[in-house]
């Protein structure tokens, strides 16, 4: 690994301060699950790095019924796991958590790294996705809050401009009468990345879809919600026939690539099982 | 060379170093305080080797910057056993035969060693089996190599 100069502000002002000073010769670090990684491998060369683990409070979990839940973004995997309010209210986000890496990953990688890292197979995008997540980002102006799926614009590049961090999470209540899972097709059993997540969050009322979200990973540069689908569902009747044609659409809106993980036809034909499987799942 | 002056308290005892800013802490624990029971593997926080256990959660110290470690309490393999009296853990390691070769043990232990208790409602559930498996073993990152 290069050598690098290292800082631990104390508060978000100064981190940003540190960042419009270093510009692109400066990384921020919170659980460094995957940035270690990159240093070590020479893709990621940080002439200045900023530890946010210092700044009190990012890490905070706080939920009310009226506001909903807000996470900062250096909550761990670990700490989103051992959280009463997402076991109760956010069981999808709990899944994907507990998907996350092995259990010292868990103990140390973040959620805001987890988004800011910008995968297109991150494990907590369908979550964030379909529960309707708000991100919170502070930089030199005033702190604007985006919604999840404008943070991301490629793969690996998030939408933050020069001297911005992502300092949390806003998400609703979800509809106590809503219900939802995240499936995530791995080769392996843990310690994996997905060839496919799917993301689902459905409400019915009288054997007809009234609300459906349906958030994918790793099918196209970045995360992704499947819109069609969800849109073809909405009054749709609960059956077979309805679930089999949501998850053409999603076929039709996903666009993977073929890489060494799996070919483009393998993904297109998991994105075809997982939503279906997910659909029937949240009924 | 860009350097920090660090405080950690390992097995219990205070130590204070000067180290480069990009010294791992598997690095420090190994190469500075001698402590060659937390194994370097895969280098990349995949195996698990190097677990060790950082203010009372297993993190793998291959991927943890030393100067992170700063002011913080860190338990190694060297430190479970108390006055030549094996930790219980590693008394049913033996007992049940719990190892292969035995270099990445201690990382098994360790991170058994951190799992939260019986008592835990909320994260008892979450724990899936042991953090080691047997496709991790010390042979893979030559093997990866070979085949590149």
């Amino acid at each position: 690994m290069e050598n690098f100069e290292y800082f631990e502000p104390k508060t978000v002002q100064e981190a940003v301060g540190l960042l419009v000073k270093y510009k692109r010769a400066a990384k921020l670090l919170a659980g460094g699950t995957d940035l270690m990684l990159g240093m070590k491998e020479g893709f990621v060369q940080p002439r200045y790095l900023i530890n946010l683990k210092t700044i009190k409070g990012l890490d905070k979990i706080a939920y009310s019924k009226k506001g909903g839940i807000s996470i900062g973004s250096l909550t761990t995997w670990t700490a989103i796991l051992s959280s009463g309010a997402i076991l109760e209210h956010y069981p999808i986000l709990r899944e994907a958590a507990s998907l996350i890496g092995g259990y010292q990953i868990r103990n140390r990688g973040t959620i805001g790294g987890n988004i800011c890292h910008a995968s297109p197979s991150a494990d907590s995008a369908p979550a964030l996705m379909v529960y309707g997540a708000q991100c919170v980002v502070s930089g030199p102006r005033r702190e604007r809050v985006i919604p999840i799926e404008e943070i991301f614009s490629g793969a690996q590049k998030t939408s933050l401009k020069p001297g911005e961090i992502l300092t949390g999470f806003r998400i609703p209540t979800p509809d106590p009468k809503s219900k939802g899972c995240y499936l995530k097709f791995s080769p392996r059993k843990a310690m994996d990345l997905p060839i496919v997540g799917v993301g689902a969050l459905v409400r019915t009322s009288n054997g007809t879809f009234e609300e459906v979200k349906i958030a994918l990973g790793a099918v196209a540069p970045t995360p992704i919600r499947a819109r069609k689908a969800e849109r073809f569902l909405v009054g749709k009747p609960v059956s077979d026939p309805s679930i089999r044609q949501a998850a053409e659409e999603a076929v039709n809106e996903s666009r993977p690539i073929t890489d060494l993980r799996a070919s483009r036809e393998y993904r297109l034909g998991l994105v075809r099982e997982l939503t279906g499987q997910a659909i029937t799942q949240s009924l | 060379m860009k350097t920090s002056k660090i405080r950690i308290k390992v097995n219990g005892e205070w130590h204070e170093l000067t180290v480069p800013n990009q010294k791992t802490l598997l690095e420090v624990i190994r190469g500075d305080l001698l402590l060659t029971g937390t194994k370097r593997i895969c280098d990349t926080g995949e195996c698990g080797s190097c677990t060790v256990i950082m203010d009372g959660k297993a993190v793998n110290s291959c991927i943890v910057l030393a100067v992170e470690a700063n002011g913080k309490e860190i338990n190694t393999i060297e430190g479970l056993s108390q006055i030549g009296k094996l930790h219980p853990i590693q008394e049913e390691f033996v007992a049940k035969g719990a190892i292969q070769c035995g270099f990445c043990t201690p990382g098994m232990i360790m991170t058994a060693k951190a799992q939260p208790g019986p008592r835990d409602r909320l994260r008892r559930p979450l724990y899936r089996g042991p953090a080691l498996s047997r496709d991790r073993c010390g042979l893979r990152r030559g093997h990866a190599r070979g085949e590149r």
